[in-house]
C-alpha cells in the first residue's frame, strides 16, 4: 500500500521518506532507499495512473513464450534487417479467463524491458 | 515519405531562385535516389559509389547534388530507418510499462502476512488502434520465472 497510498496523496519523495520514518520505524535504511529511489523513477507515472486504473482490472501473470526474429526486407525496404523479440504471456484475467497477450519489442525496448524487472526484484527483495 | 522534409523547405534553402515546376523535376530525381538508397540502407562505401556513379550517367546529377544527397543521408538515416522499422510493426507493440511494489495483506484466521507484488501496467498499441493497458501481478516467484526467461532472450539476441 506504501506507494498506492503516496499515489492518491500525490506525495513528493521526501514527504514520503519522511512519512515512512516516522510510520514504519522497523524499515531497514537500504529498504527506504530503494523505495525512495523507485517512488523518484515511477512516481509520477503512477499518481497519474493510479486515478484510471483499479485494483478488478489486474491479471494474474502465469507464463511467457518468447521467439526473436529478424525483419530482413519488406515492401517499403529492400534492407531492413532489424532484429525483433515477440512475447506472449499467458495471463489469468479477473474473470480467471485465461488468455494469452503478445507483443513485440525492438532490443532497446527488450533492454529496458528486462531492466525493469531486474529493477522489481531488487525491489522485491528488500520489502 | 523522408519524413520532416517538404519541397518548399527544400527549394527555400537549396535553389529560392528555381521555378516551382523546375524544382518539382529535380525533387523527384532526388526524392528517387533517396529512395534507393533509403531501401538499401546504404553505408558509406556503398553511398560513395552509387553516388559517384549517378554524377556519371546522362541526365544524372551534379557533384554538388551528390554532396547534398550524403548529407542529408549521413544526417537522417537513424531516424529513416526508425520510420521504415515503425512502417513495419503490424502487430501489438510494447509502447509504455509502470511498475510498482505493494504490499498484498493476506489474513488467515488470526495471522497476518504481508506478502510485496509488484503490479505491472504495459501500454500495447497497434496501429491505427487504441491503446491496450495490460495490467499483470508478480509475487516475488514470478518476478524471478520472468526474469529466467528474459535471461534466455538476452542470450539469443547476444548470440545475433
Amino acid at each position: 500500500y506504501t506507494y498506492s497510498t503516496a499515489a492518491r496523496n500525490h506525495l513528493s519523495t521526501e514527504e514520503l521518506v519522511v512519512a515512512l520514518g516516522s510510520e514504519v520505524g522497523a524499515l531497514p535504511k537500504h529498504a527506504v532507499q530503494v523505495i525512495r529511489h523507485v517512488w523518484n523513477e515511477q512516481g509520477k507515472a503512477v499518481s497519474a495512473s493510479e486515478d484510471a486504473r483499479d485494483m478488478d482490472t489486474v491479471g494474474q501473470f502465469i507464463d511467457i513464450s518468447w521467439k526473436l526474429g529478424v525483419a530482413m526486407s519488406s515492401d517499403t525496404c529492400r534492407s531492413l534487417k532489424y532484429p525483433y523479440v515477440t512475447v506472449t504471456l499467458k495471463v489469468a484475467e479477473p474473470s480467471g479467463q485465461i488468455t494469452n497477450k503478445s507483443f513485440e519489442m525492438t532490443v532497446p525496448q527488450f533492454k529496458n524491458f528486462s531492466r525493469q524487472f531486474k529493477e522489481m526484484a531488487a525491489v522485491l527483495e528488500t520489502v | 515519405g523522408q519524413p520532416g522534409v517538404t519541397e518548399e523547405l527544400l527549394r527555400g534553402q537549396l535553389y529560392p531562385e528555381a521555378a516551382p515546376e523546375e524544382f518539382r523535376a529535380l525533387r523527384a530525381k532526388m526524392g528517387g535516389l533517396l529512395q534507393s538508397i533509403a531501401s538499401a540502407d546504404m553505408d558509406l562505401n556503398q553511398l560513395e559509389a552509387f553516388l559517384t556513379a549517378q554524377t556519371k550517367k546522362q541526365g544524372g546529377i551534379t557533384s554538388d547534388q551528390a554532396a547534398v544527397i550524403a548529407k542529408f543521408w549521413k544526417n537522417h538515416r537513424a531516424k529513416i530507418r526508425e520510420s521504415l522499422i515503425n512502417q513495419s510493426q503490424w502487430d501489438n507493440v510494447l509502447k509504455n510499462m509502470n511498475w510498482r511494489i505493494d504490499l498484498k495483506a493476506q489474513s488467515r484466521h488470526t495471522d497476518q502476512i504481508n506478502t510485496p507484488v509488484a503490479i505491472v501496467e504495459m501500454e500495447l498499441s497497434k496501429k491505427g488502434q487504441e491503446s491496450e493497458f495490460l495490467c499483470l501481478e508478480f509475487d516475488e516467484a514470478k518476478v524471478n520465472q520472468m526474469l529466467k526467461s528474459l535471461s534466455e532472450i538476452e542470450a539469443s539476441v547476444a548470440a545475433l
